[in-house]
């Protein structure tokens, strides 16, 4: 593959709420198993771009974590692999990443360094599969200088927190918005580009040099009119989870069985860190309906239209409706739940009632667990 | 110079006859168990959780599904840079060429593999035992009692110990008699297969019996070593050990695991079971799905019933369909409204919908009676079985079976329907 992978999973959004508070967004679970990096780090490894480097500043302990090693998703190898560059300090500075376009700044060694002739830049936050390798084609036909990868959102979707895209009969971008709050098109950018790397390493440059830290604002936006830019419709799944709405709402998709389909059953698959845990179980009481249940879990109580993440143990005569249990928590006995995101590792004590309304309520009891 | 002071040798050459259509076209330590996991899961777990990093495992009978299992060891952490996994198959020399012809026989085909990491003690395991054990505390024990042999056995019921190869000790826990399978059992310590030699007495004994015909550890390498006055020493186990063996037993192994809380516990924080896992997404239980009591793999889309079973990885479970006390293995297709009592399908398998396995009477296989019986009905790996059939208890069914290969569209209890040819 002539290109190598930047993936943004630095950043925090206030949108995530208390969700945020102990993770990097990119170190999200996602439908299960997974993790929400997996879906960019998957895309990369089975379009064979072999180096990858990953930015990280925000809650970096729980994406090193899941990053731990380099083989569940093959990059750990000889030619290439995978890098991880946290902000650090050196001679001649002291900052933290003040911005995207300063995450790939203080790091522009790396890209210089490399051999490859473009870069693909992914965020972490993104749930899709997607061929970079027909996207790489694209780009060279178009003989375009930046590459943006642009889905259309139905009407009803909150586009305000969106890159807004509108593009000509050949898909070059003419008009490209950061989060406006009067979207002059449907077409939203997915935060995925591609771009040469030394037309990438001159544009980051300058932009530092002038004190513009932001890839979007002051890189693709500022010299839209001045670089050939095109957008590359997709009209697979995807989907953003930075907000708490649309993380409940992307993780529900998965009990669609085309969903499922599409993500678990058709080639390629998604690779993701390995747990070592055993097969679900499920015990006199437990009654499932319309739910995915991960494994390591144990349940005995009632699970409706709910996501039961890795390692979870539902108690007797639970009641859980629309909900989303995050990896390890313990319910007690007749804990009753509806339309909430339970925190991971959380232990609800026996008797619990909690509902989201017509919200979403995030649990976070921090109750001792007693280990017998 | 590389030191190793205890290596494993895993013995997972056999074929497992008495598993039937499972065994067919994989070695019996391949086979699945539990939901997830092949039985040498068990084994190569004890190793790494017993903090021995370098096993060598031989192999010979279907030897293609096991070595995509262990690969380079990465799931069991057995992937080093000095030792790790080895994968060990009959080889070709100068002069005389021979397939492993015994258990002793493969571990002296490959003493210089144990020889290169010079080792102070070599632990023989086998590939076909569920069990959790620390071979570490059985080390210990070993040195403790300036053993040559130790021996692991656990204590039987009295009126089963004709079943087994017992051993008589001494109060120190000296081995002074075998009895291999005796009427008059004069103990109730029955050998579990599993033993540490100490080096030297291991390569003296195998140099000394290496012109035995198919050459035994239990039959020819112990007896020398009592004979040779060498010290024997028997360490009790007290836990969970299981022979899965037959198809009887492996059916009830993994029934054990549904309890409320099994006497062999998948869930515990200590001692993990690993294994490679080919299969990520969670598990969807559609709103009509009903389970009960069962253990369910990663993968698994469940539309019917399922009660008291194990269900693997990516299997589907169709619309209406009922599984009763059966084990489904990874991938395999249970068709709409099949019902399945006390059935084992292995990897793949195809079950075609308002298919029952399972009815009629407990009558004995006609080919092989001591095989397929427990009144279990078996459908082999891939194998496809069409709509609207009916197959009775005590069968075995392999291949792409079709409509006409069932009279009355119905396979009575007791025959055999081998379209892949696998039943010799």
């Amino acid at each position: 593959m002539r290109a190598v992978g930047l993936i943004l999973a630095g950043g925090n959004s206030y949108r995530m709420r208390e969700l945020s508070n102990k993770r990097a967004i990119a170190a999200m679970p996602i439908a299960g198993s997974f993790r929400s990096i997996d879906f960019a780090l998957s895309s990369m490894s089975n379009s064979h771009i072999q180096k990858v480097a990953i930015f990280t500043q925000y809650n970096s302990r729980s994406l090193n974590e899941h990053l731990s090693s380099s083989k569940w998703w093959d990059f750990g190898r000889k030619q290439g692999g995978l890098f991880v560059f946290p902000p650090m300090q050196t001679a001649d500075n002291g900052y933290w990443y003040r911005g995207t376009a300063d995450a790939i700044h203080q790091n522009l060694d790396f890209l210089k360094d490399c051999h490859e002739p473009y870069v693909v830049i992914a965020s972490g936050d993104g749930i899709y599969k997607l061929d970079f390798g027909k996207v790489l084609e694209y780009h060279i036909a178009k003989k375009a200088d930046v590459t943006v990868i642009c889905k259309d959102l139905t009407p009803e979707e909150d586009l305000t927190r969106f890159g807004i895209l509108k593009m000509n009969e050949d898909s070059r971008i003419e008009q490209f918005d950061e989060k406006p709050m009067a979207a002059a098109s449907h077409t939203v950018s997915c935060g995925i580009y591609v771009i040469r790397r030394r037309q990438l390493i001159e544009l980051i440059e300058r932009s530092v040099e002038e004190g513009r830290f932001d890839f979007v604002r002051d890189v693709l936006i500022r010299y839209k009119d001045v670089k050939r830019m095109y957008g590359y419709k997709i009209d697979t799944y995807w989907s953003n989870i930075a907000s708490v709405e649309s993380y409940f709402k992307t993780n529900m998709d998965f009990l669609k069985p085309e969903v499922r389909d599409y993500f678990f059953r058709q080639y390629p698959d998604v690779h993701s860190k390995v747990d070592d845990l055993p097969p679900a179980k499920y015990n006199p009481g437990a009654q499932v309906k319309n739910s995915l249940v991960s494994s390591g879990s144990i349940i005995n109580g009632y699970v409706e239209n709910s996501l039961i993440f890795k390692k979870v143990f539902v108690g007797e005569n639970c009641v859980i409706k629309n909900c989303i249990i995050l990896n390890d928590v313990y319910l007690g006995d007749n804990v009753h739940l509806e339309n909430c995101i339970v925190e991971s590792h959380d232990t609800i004590r026996a008797n619990t009632y909690h509902t989201g309304g017509d919200g979403i309520k995030i649990v976070d009891e921090s109750s001792e667990r007693y280990v017998i | 110079m590389i030191k190793k002071e205890m290596i494993a040798m895993l013995l997972a050459g056999g074929q497992g006859s008495r598993l039937g259509v499972l065994t067919a076209k994989v070695a019996k330590p391949a086979v699945a168990f539990g939901g997830k996991y092949r039985i040498i899961d068990f084994p190569l777990s004890n190793c790494i959780n017993s903090g021995i990093d370098t096993v060598g495992v031989l192999t010979q009978y279907q030897p293609l599904r096991l070595n995509t299992h262990i690969g380079i060891g990465i799931p069991w952490d057995l992937d080093r840079n000095v030792g790790g996994v080895t994968v060990l198959p009959p080889y070709e020399k100068v002069g005389k060429t021979e397939w492993y012809t015994g258990t002793a026989n493969a571990i002296y085909q490959n003493l210089a593999y144990m020889e290169s990491f010079n080792p102070d003690y070599v632990l023989i395991l086998s590939g076909d035992h569920i069990y959790k054990m620390d071979y570490e505390v059985m080390l210990d024990y070993h040195k403790s009692h300036n053993a040559d042999v130790t021996i692991a056995v656990m204590p039987v019921p009295q009126e089963e110990a004709s079943r087994f190869g017992i051993v008589v000790t001494d109060e120190k826990g000296r081995i002074t008699e075998f009895q291999e399978k005796p009427a008059q059992p004069k103990s109730n310590l029955a050998s579990m297969g599993i033993y540490i030699f100490n080096w030297k007495s291991l390569k003296e004994a195998l140099v000394t019996l290496s012109e035995q015909e198919g050459c035994d550890f239990g039959k020819h390498v112990i007896p020398y070593c009592f004979e040779q006055g060498q010290t024997l020493t028997a360490y009790e186990y007290h836990g969970y050990w299981k022979d899965v063996g037959t198809l009887g037993s492996y059916w009830e192994a993994n029934m054990e695991l549904i309890d409320i809380i099994p006497e062999f516990n998948l869930y515990e924080e200590f001692w993990k079971i690993y294994t490679k896992n080919e299969i990520l997404p969670p598990q969807y239980i559609s709103a009509e799905a009903q389970i009960h009591r069962s253990l369910i793999g990663d993968g698994t889309e469940v539309y019917g019933r399922v009660e008291n079973s194990i269900i693997g990885s990516g299997v589907v479970v169709g619309k209406g369909a009922v599984v009763r006390d059966s084990i489904i293995m990874q991938g395999a297709v249970i068709g709409e409204n099949a019902v399945l009592d006390r059935a084992i399908v292995a990897e793949n398998a195809v079950i075609g919908a308002r298919t029952q396995l399972g009815v009629g009477e407990n009558i004995p296989n006609k080919v092989k009676p001591g095989v397929y019986s427990f009144g279990l009905t078996v459908i082999g790996e891939n194998a496809q079985v069409p709509a609207d059939v009916k197959i009775g208890k005590n069968t075995a069914v392999t291949g792409n079976t079709l409509p006409e290969d069932y009279p009355d569209g119905c396979l009575e209890s007791g025959e055999t329907l081998d379209k892949a040819g696998v039943v010799a």
